[in-house]
């Protein structure tokens, strides 16, 4: 069996690796394959996320200083793949829409974008469901202030007394059905 | 490295470690205990849903068809429960193998239980919930049941005060909750315990004559086993316990890693480490009530709603409850889409937000918990990172489905419209079908009557390794249908009762 030279080898893998990089997210982030502009300009990046968030959770307050924090925060994974994540949302946006920017879209063409990932290559349908699930973490549980949870859904965050009747109901025997126990313990 | 001696060495500080560290120091044993997770009490916690608070004390196995949740701190899963303790029904310990042998070892049930869950009653101030204190969703799922003439029971809890804030899952900041460092553990230290926390124990390893010994006084008996320890912090120094006894109570998930780690050192140690684990099935429906109904409140009042019914125990093998979520635990957990809604994306956007604004008032989750059998194992990686599997059999999925449909039947006949549900992974990925999750696993180190079947005997103590002791949920051999922490702690006070025994060291009120 001929040995196969080192520099073919190499050449070989280049191209697997290349064509990895079309067919495969994680390997064109690794190969940073999207637009320098999105690692430089944080504003950018910002801009496209909040675009984002507010198709994915219509009515959030563009202006809350919060609503993309959980994309970009090192404490989650997703924080590295988030300039990627921009970087695509505008590319399939200016495909399908002739060119425009993503945070420039009405929101039912950011909806048709969000859905175009999510309807992708199994690597990038991950990226987008992570990226939409995390949206909804962070507006619905207001994780980044406890003071003020998320009023959308009634959710006061965390340090709220309640008096007695908003706990339970008045007559509560009303509810009633017959116990099979006597104690809470069944035998 | 540090050495230490001690007559006791207790891994873990939950429900099956609390009560062998209290018993045996009452009765004047050397005990260390060592937790892996940090030290925690009631001024710690806080009331948020910042993951990354939560993330400190509650940890995951994932897994194919079953993922379990877990804590690491000092008092275990005590801190974070919902503080719901129910004994298991008679007919749980009745329960068999494939082959009919019955799961739980000779003469132990219900009524042997009976008095040790007296005693962790006591300790953990255990009592119904008051008619007045049912939560708005305990209360409206009593209404569904009653609609169709099935029975619910007021559930019991470890509370004493509660403030019904709805943050029991983050911890207790009122200490209303009755968790092991309010009780058990300060008693054990009181007694003469040491307990020393961020300490993971990472080996076990039997000394030279740890199968000889006999004495039946615990301070005649060899020193039997080391046990190594690494600090989760600072210089991550080693410590080594040098111990007569070793009790392990670090949980299903803490104990099996423990003992699978140390197999080479610990060779007539049974196959079975890790295998067997029972899960509680649970099985979980959502609906948005009719207009018929009151509100219900899925934020304010304890986490668990207060009511429990027994109705289909005996004919299907489930409890049924319904459930209370703050925002966190469920868009974590599951996509949410309301049936009959053909718009998309169903799952985010517009329909997702009309669905969420119902979310708290009008959203109702009942949840079963079954006598599924003891299936799944657990592997451990170098790492220690656990990860679970559970083969999905055909009964399984059969229960899965004639389970959800009972459920779902129940909020269709009360005219309520279906919310279907999609579990999510780790990775925030929806689970491929028949998906289990829980905080109740059980079984990684069974109880059995011989090693052919089990890790440890009726006592708890492990098979061909005397003085080595498994007292936690992973000695529980079956799901129980019920919430799993007062049956863990009732039987880790019988098998510490017969440590005492067995030692012959006397009881406190005798001593």
């Amino acid at each position: 069996m001929n040995a196969i030279p080192r520099r073919h080898a190499v050449r070989q893998l280049g191209l697997i690796a290349a064509g990895l990089a079309v067919a495969c997210t994680p390997m064109r982030v690794l190969v940073s394959a999207y637009p320098q502009v999105f690692d430089d300009d944080e504003g950018l990046v910002d801009r496209v996320l909040r675009a984002f968030v507010t198709a994915v959770v219509p009515g959030a307050p563009a202006d809350d200083p919060n609503l993309v924090r959980a994309h970009t925060d090192p404490a989650y994974p997703f924080a590295q793949y988030a300039a990627f994540f921009a970087a695509d949302l505008s590319r399939r946006a200016a495909r399908r829409f002739d060119g425009r920017a993503f945070e420039r879209l009405e929101p039912r063409e950011r909806t048709a974008v969000i859905a175009e990932g999510l309807a992708a290559d199994a690597t990038t349908r991950k990226l987008y469901n992570g990226a939409v699930v995390l949206a909804q973490i962070a507006f619905y549980a207001g994780i980044y202030d406890p003071k003020k949870g998320c009023p959308a859904i009634g959710f006061e965050g965390g340090n709220h007394w309640h008096p007695r009747s908003d706990i339970t109901h008045s007559n509560p025997e009303r509810f009633l059905s017959h116990a099979r126990t006597a104690d809470g313990n069944y035998a | 490295m540090r050495t230490v001696h001690t007559d006791v060495l207790i891994v873990g500080s939950g429900f099956g470690a609390a009560a062998p560290a209290l018993r045996l120091a009452e009765a004047g044993a050397k005990v260390v205990m060592v937790e892996k997770g940090p030290r925690v009490q009631t001024a710690d916690f806080r009331q948020t849903s910042d993951p990354q608070y939560l993330l400190k004390y509650i940890k995951g196995a994932p897994g194919d068809h079953l993922s379990l949740t877990y804590a690491e701190a000092l008092g275990g899963g005590s801190g974070f429960y919902e503080m719901v303790s129910l004994r298991a029904p008679s007919l749980v310990f009745d329960q068999v193998d494939a082959q009919g042998r019955r799961l739980w070892p000779r003469g132990l049930d219900r009524r042997a239980l009976d008095p040790y869950y007296d005693v962790a009653e006591r300790m953990l101030h255990v009592s119904q919930i008051a008619l007045d204190d049912v939560p708005k969703t305990g209360l409206v799922f009593a209404q569904l049941m009653k609609n169709l003439g099935y029975s619910v029971d007021r559930a019991r809890y470890a509370v004493r005060g509660c403030q019904g804030s709805g943050f029991c899952v983050t911890g207790c900041v009122y200490g209303a909750k009755q968790s092991l460092f309010l009780n058990y553990l300060p008693q054990a230290v009181a007694a003469g315990a040491h307990i020393e926390t961020d300490l993971e124990a990472v080996s076990i390893a039997s000394l030279p004559g740890a199968h000889r010994g006999h004495a039946r006084r615990l301070s005649d008996l060899p020193f039997r086993y080391e046990v190594l320890c690494r600090r989760g912090t600072g210089e991550r120094d080693v410590v080594r316990f040098i111990a007569r006894v070793v009790v392990l109570g670090g949980g299903t998930v803490g104990s099996a890693r423990l003992l699978g780690r140390s197999r080479a050192k610990l060779p007539l140690l049974s196959e079975h480490v890790g295998r067997n684990i029972a899960y509680n099935g649970s099985v979980k429906v959502a609906g948005l009530l009719p207009d018929s109904f009151p509100d219900a409140d899925m934020f304010t009042g304890r986490s668990h709603p207060g009511m429990i019914s027994y109705e289909f125990l005996e004919s299907h093998g489930i409890t049924v409850h319904g459930v209370k979520a703050l925002p966190l635990m469920l868009v974590s957990a599951a996509r949410l889409r309301l049936e009959g809604d053909g718009r998309e994306p169903a799952w985010w956007g517009e329909p997702n937000v009309e669905l969420m604004r119902q979310m708290r008032r009008r959203m109702i989750v009942l949840a079963a918990f079954g006598l599924t059998p003891p299936g799944a194992t657990l592997d451990v990686s170098e790492a220690g990172d656990g990860r679970v599997s559970l083969p999905l059999s055909s009964d399984l999925e059969r229960y899965h489905g004639e389970t959800k449909g009972l459920l779902e039947s129940i909020l269709v006949r009360n005219d309520c419209r279906l919310v279907r549900t999609e579990f999510l992974d780790k990775s925030l990925a929806p689970e491929e079908g028949v998906h289990f999750s829980t905080a109740h696993q059980v079984g990684s180190c069974r109880m059995a009557d011989a090693q052919a079947a089990g890790v440890v005997d009726v006592n708890g103590e492990v098979f061909g390794c005397p003085g080595l002791y498994v007292s936690d949920g992973a000695c529980i051999p079956s799901s129980l249908a019920v919430n799993t922490s007062l049956t863990i702690l009732a039987n880790a006070e019988r098998i510490a009762a017969g440590m005492l025994d067995r030692y012959d060291l006397r009881p406190a009120a005798a001593a």
